[in-house]
């Protein structure tokens, strides 16, 4: 199999992936018992304006129709008005979507730098107590809540210590003023970031600590490694360059699942720290019964982590010497 | 004596009777919890709708309430003990039908293959990287009513993919073993191969995967109950939480610890009874 062949059917069944999350977004508001118009049309909307919502969306068509429209709609990024706002859903999301980005590609990359050099450091130290109290911390750090974390963090760093802001993008007061300098902004928004970031990363190492130790376990078994003592390389060299880099092949297999499980986590930051993104967008649109807005949050959500996806098995691609002949 | 052997294995793993002491203790806090209430009264102590004359608010520990009140002066400590039981329910049930569902999707994969193999897989495939909290969020909120079961099926429903993935690999090895080709030969049907002959090996490895997919369920009606969308009647660990945030009382740690510690340490608990059933399991472990 060539790289380009690899990565096309890899494309494919993506792009599977996300009609089958369109169907399940069509099937959870269309088709389950109740009014489906509930979950489309504003009660608040005079009845001319339900009228050519209802036409937009098809509803008066049969459901096969619906269907197609629905996805059409969807493609084009239309997922109608949200109940709430009264906006275009999409405007919503062109907002949001940046900030979610901002948050959860550093934390979920500096998860797995993290998880990947501690997870690495302690296989090498197979049996010592190092590896045993990482081990026990990192099953502790699997098994914590996210948001749970994330509010001891506000606690300590904002209430207690008051370092920190407890949680928003930005300071207000900083950004209306108009004479503040560029620069400004850009150090307010990080510092806003840093403790979400560290929530998120922190809350999400353990699992590839994890995954790392066992892999780099496997391949430290290997004949390769004994053939490196044998040629008497530096036992760094045998552990970062001979053994970490094989072992890191299931980590990427792996990605997909934990980037499936970061998007959960991500969702619970954002709600902890009111950062303005998608994840908090879900949950708040749920509650308010703002249903178009929920959907199309959750469909960019879905997006995102198979968009990573696609980038994890790019990486496995290029790290797989074996699919590249 | 298989079991002596086994027990030693998982007593030498150090980690798994840690697990079972932890679990132990929130055994007996899921039991002791009606017997705190009854005691010390109803109409004060009940988790949900005791009311203390006395104390109408938040309060700190106290004698009178030894992990304080919430915001309607419920009692912190009653709620908590609850809440061990709401975690066993759901973890345990949620959990034992996803790998139900897991482990049959697998067998059926593994021993039949072919068009059905790949069909399964694929399905196993999406299922993994479809983003599973959200997931939930949005069909709580299309199905409109809460209620534990249907938080117990859409994690179960949710998070069989894994299983299924291990249990078919399980099964394709098996499906080659002289045993089965005996059985086969000798007449076998399907089904009586699949459940007399290779379930039964496959079992360990789905109690395994059992206990290593409680903690998950519990952490993740923990998120469901703290964004808003748990059971209303049943009090549970994240709601606690919810419930100290909405309120503005995160500040408070004898409010704020409690319920996270208990959620992390019950899912640490099934991690570690899970890692000392994985050295009886996969012996590879246990050499070096």
């Amino acid at each position: 199999m060539s790289l380009a062949t690899y990565i096309i059917k890899r494309t494919i069944q993506i792009a599977i992936t996300l009609f089958v999350v369109i169907t399940i977004l069509f099937f959870l508001f269309r088709v389950m018992p109740g009014d489906p118009t509930a979950f489309l049309l504003d009660p608040k909307m005079s009845p001319e304006a339900k009228e050519i919502i209802r036409k937009q969306f098809g509803l008066d068509k049969p459901l096969y129709v619906q269907y197609v429209l629905y996805v059409r709609n969807v493609l084009k990024g239309d997922f109608g008005t949200s109940f709430y706002y009264g906006v275009p859903v999409f405007e919503r999301i062109k907002e949001l979507l940046p900030n979610t980005l901002l948050l959860w590609v550093p934390a979920i990359l500096l998860s797995y730098f993290i998880g990947i050099n501690v997870g690495r450091r302690i296989a090498w130290k197979r049996g010592s107590k190092e590896e045993y109290i990482m081990i026990v911390l990192g099953l502790f750090f699997l098994g914590m809540p996210i948001f749970w974390f994330g509010m001891i963090m506000i606690w300590l760093f904002y209430h207690e210590l008051g370092i920190f802001p407890a949680g928003g993008m930005m300071t207000p007061e900083l950004w209306l003023d108009p004479s503040t300098p560029l620069w400004k902004k850009v150090a307010d928004i990080v510092y806003h970031l840093l403790l979400p970031i560290i929530t998120l990363s922190i809350g999400g190492f353990a699992g590839s600590m994890l995954l790392m130790r066992n892999s780099m376990l496997d391949t430290l078994r290997e004949d390769y490694i004994t053939t490196a003592r044998a040629k008497g390389l530096k036992e760094s060299v045998i552990r970062d360059k001979h053994a970490a880099r094989n072992a890191m092949l299931p980590i990427v297999t792996a990605m997909s699942i934990s980037l499936a499980f970061s998007a959960g986590g991500g969702v619970l930051t954002e709600t902890i720290f009111s950062w303005p993104g998608l994840g908090r967008e879900i949950v708040q649109a749920v509650l308010n019964y703002d249903y178009p807005l929920a959907q199309a949050a959750f469909f960019y959500i879905s997006v995102i982590v198979l968009f990573a996806n696609l980038v994890a098995d790019v990486l496995y691609a290029y790290l797989d010497p074996r699919i590249k002949y | 004596m298989r079991f002596r052997d086994s027990w030693e294995t998982f007593r030498r793993s150090r980690v798994g009777p840690i697990g079972l002491m932890i679990l132990l203790v929130f055994v007996l806090m899921a039991v002791s919890g009606p017997i705190y209430v009854y005691i010390r009264g109803e109409e004060i102590y009940h988790p949900l709708k005791g009311v203390d004359p006395v104390i109408k608010g938040v309060s700190p520990p106290s004698i009178r309430h030894p992990l304080g009140t919430d915001h309607l002066g419920r009692d912190l400590l009653a709620q908590l003990m609850y809440g061990a039981q709401t975690s066993f329910l759901i973890g345990i049930t949620a959990a034992a039908m996803a790998v139900f569902i897991g482990t049959s999707v697998g067998l059926t994969a593994g021993y039949f293959g072919g068009a059905i193999d790949n069909l399964l897989m694929r399905i196993v495939d999406i299922m993994m990287v479809l983003p599973g909290l959200p997931l939930i969020i949005i069909t709580a909120a299309a199905i409109g009513k809460q209620s534990i079961w249907i938080i117990v099926f859409l994690i179960a429903i949710l998070g069989w993919a894994g299983t299924a993935r291990v249990i078919r690999s399980q099964t394709l090895s098996l499906r080659e073993r002289p045993f089965v080709e005996a059985a086969r030969v000798a007449g076998a049907s399907d089904t009586r191969i699949i459940f007399k002959h290779i379930a039964p090996n496959v079992l360990p490895l789905t109690t395994l995967y059992l206990t290593l997919g409680i903690p998950g369920v519990i952490i993740t009606e923990a998120a469901i109950s703290f964004l808003g969308l748990g059971d209303p009647s049943k009090v549970s660990w994240g709601m606690m939480l919810q419930w100290a945030f909405t309120t503005g009382n995160t500040y408070n740690p004898y409010w704020l610890f409690p319920p996270g510690l208990c959620i992390t340490l019950m899912a640490l608990a099934f991690y570690l009874i899970g890692r000392g059933m994985e050295e009886i399991i996969n012996p590879r472990l246990r050499e070096i």
